[in-house]
């Protein structure tokens, strides 16, 4: 009798085995599975011969975080994607879930003598400017990173922050009716507080009256991942009287703007403003009180740059990339059609340098 | 072991795994771990063989491979063993991450403080300021159990929190690196670096050499009897004399010692200066380690090792297969879930072996 329970369970762990092990037989699925996702992209069907000089490939390193994050990794990601499909490159990421990893996991793409590495984010700027040292026949690409040595093969993705927090800023000072604005922000780094001073520029150059109240996240490990936080500071503003408030720091600023969202002045008495991407898609739940987002665009930025490593045109240093405003969606009605021209001759004159934001970081 | 008059009725090769069930558990947790995630892999389209071909070739096929993942070993080896020694004494330590963090940090300060240090010295400084610090502050969780009764998964749990707080504000305003917005240290000096021994990290071989002494001072020693008496009884033990609250005190300072030790070893030979997000779920990979190793501390060293090789594969499977390299946290889970209930032992050994486990697993309650 306990003999046959023993049998029992071994011939059960036996079925699970050779369940896996058939079906690992009859699995030719992967390849195939890769290749056809690649012919939609793009004629170079792997990455075998990325180091034949006429086969472009893109390899792109995420900072810590998903590539469907709804924010910077997946803006770099779509101008990778977007860059092979339009140049008949190839594109593939891998994932950081480890600060530790960086090397290693730019080092991925330079054994298979990839063409371009995108790196995404702030934090690994180091690890690119030693990867970059050690491959000079890759180029490498910083998304966000500020490159102070003069190395020919890396090229720094910034943005003028402050131009899209001015714009912002200067749409906040016409709408606000109590003449109070609020700010709740990330970590205190150059990019949030380039954003954050730009946009209090632009309210008081379009509204004297106006006072901003400006409160960034303690600094400390959850500063971009802390939604609780940005609630309570977005509802601490509004019970203060602010009727516009731009919340911006990745998951702490949704949270501010899910937060105002809630309030039932929303879309009518009260406002919020996104940041980095068009929030108005990223974060549905906003969409109540959301009028605009200050956005870098991180997408067109990434692939002007792979493309002019593609022509053999790309330069060492660093490259300014584009900032903006998201479109108005639902509120473009209910905004006087004075209000949106006068924004749109700000951020023209932002664009051709007629407009200074005065910010100096 | 005292069964073997019983054992003697049964087969052969059924009594030789109850024997060796210790062994046979954990082998058979990570086998039936493997295969499940086989399942979940062969439905994101990936050949699962494939996949974990992947994983091992590229943690193991090359010296590069090799020595990333022996880097990744050496802190979970220490971390693994600090939950294995509480464990020992009856205590679940889940604040080596926190003691594991306070010894990186304080082991970070003594590189960049003392300059005037040869090389040798500085290092020995370094690893003796980390293994301080983990020890200490495992240490009042150690105190508070045993003056006070407060249950020490609470609070190691609450201590966890506190050291990362009060390490985010030393690295933020008192020890930050001047003109850098990152919250970060200074780097170490040269001479606090630990070397590598050809693509052997010498971090890795400290950390075998604790792991051999550890094992040694808890089945060969005085030290070691008293506290795996503590640990199986300790009604039994202060009957013989045995002054507990020492011992818990005791065994909580060695627990944070180790994993402070992991901390500075990882801080010296690696990331050689302190960063919050560095060191992120060492310890808590800790307690999945000493669980598999069944809290045995020479066992500590193929379980970090197979934690470190599926780390170090993780990058290489995504960029070959497209599998999130989450699958491996997944990996773990499962295998804790089958070592930590007893389902497999039951099923494969039942009631008898109901028996023999009850004896070595003491320090589970």
């Amino acid at each position: 009798m306990r003999r046959m329970r023993i049998l029992a369970g071994i011939s059960i762990l036996a079925l699970v085995l050779a369940a896996c092990s058939s079906s690992s037989d009859s699995d030719t699925a992967a390849p195939a599975e890769d290749t056809s996702a690649a012919t939609e992209e793009a004629v170079v069907l792997d990455d075998s011969n990325c180091a034949a000089a006429e086969v472009f490939c893109i390899g792109l390193v995420t900072d810590i975080g998903k590539v469907d994050d709804k924010s910077f990794n997946q803006s770099a990601w779509e101008g990778a994607r977007a860059a092979a499909d339009q140049l008949g490159g190839f594109a593939k990421y891998v994932e950081t879930v480890d600060t530790k990893d960086y090397a290693n996991n730019i080092a991925q793409f330079t054994d298979k003598n990839y063409d371009a590495i995108v790196t995404v984010g702030f934090l690994m700027a180091e690890a690119t400017v030693v990867a970059a040292q050690a491959y000079p026949d890759t180029h490498f690409i910083g998304v966000d990173q500020f490159i102070g040595e003069d190395i020919p093969n890396l090229t720094g993705l910034i943005f003028p922050e402050d131009q899209a927090g001015y714009a912002a800023g200067y749409l906040a000072g016409l709408m606000t009716t109590t003449n109070k604005l609020g700010q709740v922000l990330g970590m205190q780094i150059p990019p949030v507080e380039k954003f954050a001073l730009g946009f209090e520029a632009g309210a008081k150059a379009a509204n004297p009256a106006v006072s901003v109240t400006t409160v960034y996240h303690p600094p400390g490990d959850n500063a971009f991942t802390n939604p609780v936080w940005g609630g309570q500071e977005a509802r601490k503003q509004l019970d203060q009287g602010a009727d516009i408030i731009f919340s911006a720091g990745g998951a702490t600023g949704n949270g501010g703007l899910i937060e105002i969202a809630k309030d039932s002045g929303a879309g009518s008495t009260i406002f919020c403003i996104g940041v980095d991407t068009d929030q108005w898609n990223t974060v549905p739940e906003a969409q109540p009180c959301l009028v605009t987002s200050a956005m870098k665009l991180i997408t067109d930025g990434t692939v002007e740059l792979l493309t002019a490593v593609f022509d053999g045109s790309i330069a060492g240093g660093n490259f300014v990339g584009q900032t903006g405003l998201a479109p108005y969606h639902d509120f473009d009605s209910s905004i006087s059609a004075d209000i949106k021209a006068k924004v749109a001759e700000i951020v023209t004159g932002l664009k051709d340098g007629s407009v200074q934001t005065g910010v100096t970081l | 072991m005292s069964q073997s008059t019983e054992e003697k009725q049964l087969n052969p090769t059924l009594a030789y795994l109850v024997r060796k069930q210790s062994l046979v558990v954990p082998v058979i947790a990570v086998l039936v771990a493997f295969a499940i995630g086989a399942v979940l892999i062969y439905f994101q389209g990936v050949n699962p063989l494939s996949a974990y071909k992947t994983i091992f070739q590229s943690a193991l096929g090359s010296e590069r491979g090799l020595q990333r993942t022996l880097e990744k070993t050496t802190p979970l080896i220490l971390a693994g063993l600090a939950v294995a020694v509480a464990l020992r004494v009856g205590l679940f330590n889940i604040g080596a991450q926190g003691q594991l963090i306070m010894g990186a940090f304080f082991a970070t300060w003594a590189g960049f403080t003392f300059t005037n240090l040869p090389a040798l010295m500085h290092i020995f400084v370094g690893l003796l300021a980390g293994i301080t610090a983990g020890a200490i502050w495992a240490g009042i969780a150690g105190v508070l159990k045993a003056y006070r009764g407060v249950h020490e998964v609470i609070s190691t749990i609450m201590l966890n929190s506190i050291a990362i707080a009060l390490l985010d504000y030393l690295v933020n305003y008192r020890f930050k690196e001047p003109d850098q917005s990152l919250p970060r240290t200074v780097p170490i000096l040269e001479s606090a670096k630990l070397p590598q021994l050809g693509f052997i990290p010498l971090g890795f071989l400290l950390a075998l050499a604790v792991a051999l002494f550890i094992s040694w001072l808890i089945n060969r020693t005085t030290t070691g009897f008293r506290l795996n008496t503590v640990g199986t009884n300790k009604f039994a033990a202060a009957y013989a004399g045995i002054k507990i609250k020492y011992v818990v005190v005791g065994g909580m300072l060695l627990s944070g010692g180790l994993a402070g030790l992991g901390g500075a070893i990882e801080t010296l030979g690696i990331t050689h200066r302190f960063e919050p997000a560095f060191n992120k779920g060492l310890g808590f990979d800790g307690i999945t380690i000493a669980l598999l190793a069944r809290a045995n501390p020479i066992a500590t060293i193929p379980a970090a090792f197979l934690v470190g090789v599926l780390r170090s594969g993780a990058p290489t499977l995504q960029f070959d297969t497209g599998l999130e390299p989450e699958i491996v946290d997944l990996l773990l889970a499962l295998t804790l879930l089958f070592v930590a209930a007893p389902i497999l032992g039951k099923l494969i050994f039942r009631k008898r072996a109901e028996k023999t486990q009850n004896v070595s697993s003491g320090w589970g309650s």
